[in-house]
């Protein structure tokens, strides 16, 4: 019972809520992509990319918040060339996504060893984190203010993000848009709407996440860059995007699931004493587990989703078609 | 015979575009790219200890490279060779230390150990996407992670010597592949990798089954209208992959390291699958793609020692290449066939 109550509290909430903000982030861009009808395996090396700009970003400038966006901006770049390959030239997006994936990792090792002189990880050099965030209120409300505060700002937009998605996708046009390009492009293409567009700005949305997400592994989770430092959530992010069609509640339940799973497994790494090479497998056997249970499940949900998203279509007027 | 000529152009010219930007990025950190090509040159065939260091190097990526081929064929991704290699190379060990035999058959039994070890290992993966198309990027991808986890894990926690190295015990040396020259730690694994692309090749071109692999390949439906068992055949075809992945990892270690470490391998898994990719699936062109990138490795190990580059650079070449590569079939797929574009593994 002891062990009990030491592996389960308010701290091991805190924990999973941390644990499950990059891969959120990272699995809510990739939600763009996938509901654009795009297997988008590229997210970890965008997010690695992020995480890399973010900290020279933060060097140089002195600011985390510039560091963000030079994350954001990196992140951007690879996202716009897996578009241009896989939406303009039609390469194979699997091919495209693990080349641009090695690259990421190649270039961020190379790069930190021209910039830096070394290999493993950057820290210090005037290495700065995003500020963690107090509620104000949160002290009013005991156990429950202790969850909600006391993170870097990106946890929030992680979680944030998520009503936010269910809204756009469910009511506004691009949302709308985008859905029709994933599940019947042919109804698209019949209403006007241009799918390497939309296409497009999925990707470019997706690189935006995933830049977010990367830039808060090196400022907010950590105040460090380390080689291969995200360390498989882009593939463990798609896994979740596959069981969860990419809708971001099944999403959110899908990664609460694995930052519950990691902030478990390290809490018994140091109450139980496990081995740290078990430990640090648990995320990957989850996700290996959930991939599977769910997979069978996910082909009649599609079309029943399409039928639903081909009703709305049609009312829509084919004339304001054009504009995203 | 020309839309072959072509396509071999393509890939050419793709090459030396990723090899151009490849210029601009070594440029950027600060390097000359002419010093880093001679060194590469250098590295990989400046002695014979240096060409024999290239084609040890090329091994384990050529195996690999023929594992990807397996699966690209059939229009699958077994993205999971590295992790095949971890377990197959952990098996091997495990028999060569493990048990007294006979040398040849000690060999053979380690070999057979490290194929059944890949098979099982992309056996749930294989089951799921043949039964329920549980998309087989993913989970042969994650499935690496638990590989090299769950090796270390066993070297460390389970098979390390009190107070010795991070690694097991050595494998007797009844289980060594033989060595081909004195000097270099090449061993008979680079025979049996071009003996497993002929022999893929020859079953893809002359074999009925091979037909109706690469069948499936460029068109599942067609194939299935055509009385192809597609759910087996999917399943055989991923086993028959990770067998080739494990194989791999055991000729590394009962040809090279002689026993299993953490970071064991690293990387030839990816790179067989880059070296089938530019080979376009083809057994015989991973030959070449294989030793490409093997003298790309071995001389990088070089630059690392002569110049500030870091060996990394190679890695972002290769990645160069296949983007390269994979937007150049534009071009190519408008100027001849329209069918190039069904097939998966044509990208």
């Amino acid at each position: 019972m002891e062990v009990l109550e030491r592996l389960f509290n308010a701290a091991l909430i805190v924990a999973m809520l941390r644990t499950t903000a990059p891969i959120l982030l990272v699995a809510l861009g990739g939600s763009f992509t996938t509901k654009a009808g795009i297997f988008n395996i590229g997210l970890e090396g965008q997010m690695l990319l992020g995480a890399f700009f973010a900290v020279i970003g933060t060097i140089v400038s002195g600011s985390p918040w510039i560091g963000v966006l030079c994350g954001v901006a990196a992140a951007l770049v690879l996202a716009y060339i897996f578009a241009l390959l896989v939406v303009t030239f039609r390469a194979n997006e699997v091919v495209v996504g693990l080349a641009l994936n090695i690259l990421a990792s190649g270039m961020t090792i190379s790069l930190m060893k021209a910039i830096f002189g070394t290999r493993g990880s950057i820290f210090g050099h005037g290495l700065v984190g995003l500020p963690i965030i107090r509620l104000p209120f949160a002290k009013d409300l005991g156990w429950f203010g202790q969850i909600i505060s006391g993170y870097t700002p990106l946890v929030y937009v992680a979680f944030l993000a998520v009503p936010v998605l269910i809204v756009f996708y469910k009511h506004s046009r691009l949302g709308l848009y985008i859905r029709v390009v994933g599940e019947k492009p042919e109804a698209a293409e019949a209403l006007g709407i241009s799918i390497s567009r939309i296409r497009y700005t999925a990707s470019l949305i997706c690189g935006v996440l995933a830049g977010l997400a990367g830039a808060h592994l090196s400022l907010g989770y950590t105040t460090m860059f380390t080689e291969n430092m995200s360390s498989g959530r882009g593939f463990m992010a798609v896994a979740i995007l596959i069981f969860s069609n990419g809708d971001p509640l099944k999403l959110l339940a899908g990664c609460l699931l694995f930052g519950f799973s990691d902030a478990l497994s390290l809490r018994m790494q140091t109450t139980l004493g496990v081995s740290s090479y078990i430990i640090l497998a648990v995320p990957y056997l989850v996700a290996l587990a959930a991939l599977f249970a769910l997979s069978y499940r996910s082909r009649p949900r599609l079309i029943q989703e399409t039928l639903a998203t081909m009703g709305r279509a049609l009312s829509v007027k084919p004339n304001g078609a054009s504009g995203s | 015979m020309s839309d072959r000529v072509a396509g071999l152009m393509g890939q050419l010219i793709a090459v030396a575009i990723a090899l151009a930007i490849g210029a601009v990025i070594i440029l950027a950190v600060n390097e000359s790219p002419l010093r880093v090509l001679v060194t590469l040159i250098d590295g990989a065939f400046g002695n014979p200890e240096r060409i024999a260091g290239t084609l040890l190097q090329m091994t384990p990526i050529l195996i690999c490279g023929i594992a990807a081929c397996i699966s690209l064929r059939g229009g699958l991704f077994n993205i999971g060779i590295e992790g095949q290699l971890f377990v197959g190379g952990f098996a091997a060990t495990w028999v060569g230390f493990s048990f007294a035999l006979p040398p040849l058959v000690h060999v053979l039994f380690g070999l057979a150990f490290a194929a059944l070890a890949g098979m099982l290992w992309i056996a749930v993966p294989a089951f799921f996407r043949a039964r329920f198309n549980t998309n087989e990027v993913v989970s042969t991808i994650l499935a690496n992670y638990v590989a090299i986890l769950l090796t270390s894990y066993l070297t460390i926690n389970v098979f390390k010597r009190p107070g010795g190295q991070p690694d097991t015990p050595a494998i007797l040396e009844s289980a060594y592949l033989p060595q081909i020259f004195s000097f270099s730690r090449l061993n008979w694994g680079l025979f049996i990798g071009i003996a497993l692309a002929i022999g893929a090749y020859l079953f893809f071109t002359r074999t009925a089954r091979g037909y109706a692999v690469t069948e499936m390949g460029a068109n599942p439906k067609f194939a299935e209208y055509g009385g192809i068992d597609i759910k087996r055949q999917t399943f055989v075809l991923l086993l028959v992959s990770g067998a080739v992945g494990g194989v791999a990892g055991g000729i590394e270690s009962l040809g090279v390291h002689h026993r299993f470490m953490e970071g064991f391998a690293p990387g030839f898994g990816f790179d067989g699958v880059i070296a089938a990719l530019l080979a376009n699936g083809n057994p015989i062109g991973t030959i070449v793609t294989a030793l490409f990138f093997g003298a790309l490795r071995n001389g990088s190990l070089l630059l690392e020692v002569d110049t500030t580059a870091s060996r990394e650079i190679i890695t972002v070449i290769q990645a160069l290449i296949i983007l390269a590569v994979s937007a150049q079939i534009l071009v190519r797929r408008r100027a001849s066939d329209s069918t190039a574009g069904e097939r998966r593994w044509k990208f």
